[in-house]
C-alpha cells in the first residue's frame, strides 16, 4: 500500500483562499463588511495554526460540538477537525487524496467524509501536528472513530469527554466533572492553569453571542429574507470556530446590523426571492460555490436550518462557568434536533416551516452521517403534514463521488420546477 | 394556423414525441434514440409533425423532456422528467395519486396532487440495477428476448435469489444459476430477474408513502410479468396506460399547451 505523501501544508491553501475573498469582498462595493469580516477571521485562524509550530503554541485539535470556550480560556489554539476538512473542500475544492488516505488507514467510505479526510490529512503530513487529541460523544459517533486514530497517527495523548444523553440536573452534574477532567487534563499536558476569570468572560460573551445568533435568526424570517441563500455557512462556521471570541461578537453584530438595514430598506438577498427554503444538514461543500449561484439563478434562499441556527432557550451564567458550557450542550441546534429524539425536535421542525413561510426543504442526506439520515422520514412526515414539500438529495459533505454537479443540479431545478407548479 | 403544442421524452432507449391541439392528441410516435439526443429528438418530432401534416417551421411551441431533454437544440423550454409525467398521468388517468416510472437507465415514483401537480418524488439513478437496461441484460444472459423472459416469469414455481444492490452482482448470480447443476429453472430465474427490479421500485414507493391508486409508466411498464409481481407485492391492481412511454412526452405537450394558453409562447 502507497499513497503519494504530499508534505505541503494544507493550511497555506486555506490561507490563501481566505486571504483572496477577503480582498474580493473588501474590495467590492455591493459586499457585506461581515463577509469581509469573516474570511479574515478564517484567515487569522488557520494562520495562527500554521505559526503555531514556530511560536511553540500548543494545539488542542478536536471534534465538532466540542466546548473549545476551555480550550480558549487556557490560551491554548484549538484546532477543530471537521471544519478544517470541509475548508479545504470549500476552498480548495479537492479533497480526494486526502480520502484516499484516510481509506488507507481503514476509514470506510461509509464513515462520514470530514473524519476520513481529516485522518487523511494527518497521516500525509499536510497539517501541523496537535499536541492534544480532544473528542466527544456530543451527537456525533464518527468522532470515536477519528479521536483515536489521530491520537495514534500524531503519537499524542487524548482525552474523551463523555456527553450524557438527557439533560437532567444529574446529568448535567456529571458533565460538569467531565469538563473539570478535561481540565485537568489539558493543564497537565500544556502546563498552563485554567484561567477560571477569563472562562467567566468568555462564557459571558457566548452568552450574547447566542443572543446575536437568535437576533439574526428573527431578522431571517422577513420576507424578501435579508441574509445570502447559503450564509448560514458563516454562522455555523463562526459557531464552532469562535465560540465566546471578540472577533466573533464582532462579526454578528456587523451582520445583524446590514440584515437590519436591509429589512428597513425591504431589501432582500436575491433580487427576486420565489422560494424560502429550509435547509436540513449540510449542503456538499465542494459545490457551495455552484449552490450559491443556482440559488440566485432561481430566486431560492435557505431561510432556516433548524439543525444548525435554531438555538434553544436558556442563558449562560459566566458565575458558574462550566456549568453553563454543559447547559449549552443542549441548547445547541445539532443537540436539540439530533438528541434524545422526542416531540420537541419535531415541533420545532414544523414551527420553524411556519415561522420563517417555508415553501420547501432540501435535506442533505449526507452518506456518512447516521443520525441525520435517520431523521429524513420522521422530519418528511411531519412537513409533509402541513404541506411543506421535502426534498432529499443523496449526497456527501466532501466527497464528490456520491453526487456530480450534474446530479446535484438537475435535483435542484426538478425541486424548484416543482415548487413553481404547485 | 393555431399554434401546436409538442412535448418530446428524450430518453436513452427511445425518444417519445407528442402532437397537440385545441382538441387533444393530434399524433404521436415512439423511436429508438440514437447517439445524440438533439439528432434523436429531431427524427422524432418530424415524424410526429409529417404524421399530422405539419413541418418543424409551422407554429409551434415545443417543450423537452428526459434525460436529454436539455440538448433538445430546437425546443422553446426544458422541463424536469417528474413534472411532464405528473402532467401526463393526470391527464390519462385523473384519479392517479402515485406514478411509478420504469425508463431504461432510471426509475422515478411520483406522487400526484389532485390538480395534475407533483407533490413528492423519489428517484434512483445510481446504479443500473432496478432498471430497463438492467431486464435488458439479464434477458441477454438468459438468451431470450425480454418478452420471454417476461412470459415465462408466470410459469415460476419460486423466484431465485438475484442481487436488488448492484447490476454487476446480479449479472454473476443469473450466470451461477443458469450453469449450477442441476440449473434453476429459467421461469424461476426470470421471476427472480424481474422481483429484484419490483424491489428497488417498493422502496422508493415507500419514501414517499403508497397511494391507493398507482399507474405503471415508462418502457418496463409494457412488461406484463414485472407489472403483475409488482402487483403482488403492492398487493393492489396497477394502472397501465395504453400507451405507457408516451406519458412524459404528453406531459411535456401539455405543458406547451398551457403555455399557448396563457398567451407565454411567443
Amino acid at each position: 500500500m502507497s499513497t503519494t505523501r504530499d508534505k505541503q501544508n494544507r493550511l497555506s491553501a486555506l490561507i490563501k483562499a481566505s486571504r483572496l475573498l477577503k480582498r474580493m469582498n473588501s474590495a467590492s462595493p455591493t459586499s457585506r463588511k461581515s463577509a469581509t469580516l469573516y474570511y479574515e477571521m478564517m484567515e487569522k485562524y488557520f494562520t495562527r495554526l500554521q505559526e503555531a509550530p514556530e511560536r511553540g503554541d500548543f494545539i488542542a485539535a478536536h471534534t465538532v460540538f466540542f466546548p473549545a470556550e476551555v480550550i480558549y480560556a487556557m490560551d491554548l489554539l484549538p484546532m477543530h477537525t471537521e471544519t478544517t476538512t470541509w475548508m479545504l473542500a470549500l476552498f480548495t475544492g479537492e479533497c480526494a487524496d486526502l480520502l484516499a488516505a484516510g481509506a488507507e488507514l481503514g476509514m470506510a467510505s461509509e464513515i462520514c467524509s470530514p473524519h476520513r479526510g481529516i485522518t487523511g490529512a494527518y497521516a500525509l503530513h499536510t497539517l501541523p501536528r496537535p499536541d492534544v487529541m480532544l473528542w466527544s460523544n456530543m451527537v456525533c459517533d464518527n468522532t470515536s472513530k477519528s479521536g483515536e486514530l489521530i491520537m495514534e497517527i500524531n503519537n499524542c495523548p487524548g482525552y474523551f469527554l463523555d456527553h450524557p444523553f438527557k439533560e437532567t440536573p444529574e446529568e448535567i452534574n456529571y458533565f460538569v466533572g467531565e469538563l473539570d477532567g478535561m481540565v485537568r487534563f489539558l493543564e497537565e499536558q500544556s502546563g498552563k492553569k485554567m484561567d477560571r476569570d477569563r472562562l467567566s468572560e468568555i462564557v459571558s460573551r457566548m452568552d450574547y453571542q447566542i443572543e446575536l445568533f437568535r437576533q439574526i435568526t428573527e431578522l431571517r424570517k422577513n420576507v424578501p429574507t435579508p441574509f445570502s441563500p447559503q450564509g448560514f455557512l458563516e454562522l455555523l462556521s463562526i459557531d464552532y470556530l469562535f465560540p465566546g471570541q471578540p472577533e466573533a461578537i464582532t462579526y454578528l453584530e456587523t451582520l445583524r446590523d446590514e440584515l437590519t438595514e436591509m429589512v428597513k430598506q425591504g431589501k432582500g438577498a436575491v433580487p427576486e426571492e420565489r422560494f424560502r427554503l429550509m435547509s436540513l444538514f449540510i449542503p456538499p461543500m465542494y459545490l457551495m460555490g455552484y449552490l450559491e449561484k443556482l440559488s440566485k439563478e432561481y430566486g431560492a434562499v435557505s431561510v432556516t436550518e433548524p439543525f444548525f441556527t435554531f438555538w434553544g432557550e436558556g442563558r449562560l451564567d459566566p458565575a458558574k462557568p462550566l456549568e453553563s458550557i454543559a447547559r449549552k450542550s443542549f441548547m445547541l441546534p445539532e443537540m436539540r434536533m439530533f438528541g434524545p429524539m422526542d416531540d420537541r425536535a419535531l415541533k420545532s421542525i414544523v414551527q420553524c416551516a411556519e415561522d420563517f413561510k417555508v415553501d420547501g426543504a432540501v435535506y442533505y442526506a449526507d452518506i456518512g452521517c447516521r443520525h441525520s439520515c435517520a431523521t429524513i422520514k420522521l422530519f418528511k412526515d411531519v412537513l409533509d403534514e402541513i404541506d411543506i414539500p421535502v426534498m432529499t438529495i443523496d449526497c456527501d459533505v466532501v466527497d464528490p463521488t456520491i453526487t456530480s454537479k450534474d446530479d446535484f443540479r438537475d435535483n435542484m431545478e426538478r425541486f424548484f420546477e416543482m415548487l413553481e407548479d404547485r | 394556423m393555431d399554434k401546436k403544442a409538442l412535448g418530446i421524452d428524450a430518453g436513452t432507449q427511445t425518444t417519445k414525441a407528442v402532437l397537440m391541439g385545441d382538441d387533444g392528441i393530434i399524433a404521436s410516435c415512439v423511436i429508438q434514440s440514437g447517439d445524440e439526443s438533439d439528432a434523436s429528438a429531431r427524427a422524432a418530432a418530424e415524424q410526429v409533425l409529417q404524421q399530422a401534416g405539419f413541418a418543424l417551421d409551422d407554429n409551434l411551441f415545443i417543450v423537452a423532456t428526459g434525460m436529454g431533454g436539455k440538448s433538445v437544440s430546437f425546443c422553446h423550454q426544458s422541463k424536469g422528467i417528474t413534472t411532464c409525467l405528473a402532467r401526463g398521468i393526470h391527464h390519462l388517468l385523473p384519479g392517479v395519486q402515485m406514478a411509478i416510472d420504469m425508463g431504461a437507465e432510471s426509475s422515478t415514483v411520483i406522487r400526484v396532487n389532485e390538480r395534475g401537480r407533483i407533490s413528492d418524488w423519489a428517484n434512483h439513478d445510481k446504479c443500473a440495477a432496478g432498471t430497463g437496461m438492467f431486464l435488458q441484460q439479464m434477458a441477454k444472459l438468459m438468451q431470450m428476448p425480454i418478452d420471454k423472459m417476461s412470459e415465462i416469469s408466470f410459469k415460476s414455481k419460486s423466484r431465485a435469489d438475484i442481487t436488488s444492490t448492484c447490476a454487476v452482482f446480479a449479472e454473476s448470480e443469473v450466470i451461477s444459476h443458469v450453469h449450477r447443476v442441476p440449473p434453476t429453472p429459467m421461469p424461476d430465474i426470470a421471476a427472480g430477474v424481474l422481483y429484484s427490479v419490483v424491489s428497488r421500485m417498493i422502496t422508493l414507493c415507500k419514501r414517499i408513502g403508497i397511494k391507493e391508486d398507482v399507474a405503471a409508466v415508462g418502457g418496463v411498464a409494457l412488461n406484463k410479468g414485472l407489472v403483475h409481481i409488482l402487483e403482488q407485492e403492492l398487493g393492489l391492481k396497477l394502472l397501465v396506460p395504453e400507451e405507457p412511454r408516451l406519458v412524459a412526452a404528453l406531459g411535456a405537450a401539455i405543458i406547451a399547451r398551457e403555455t399557448i394558453e396563457k398567451g407565454k409562447a411567443s
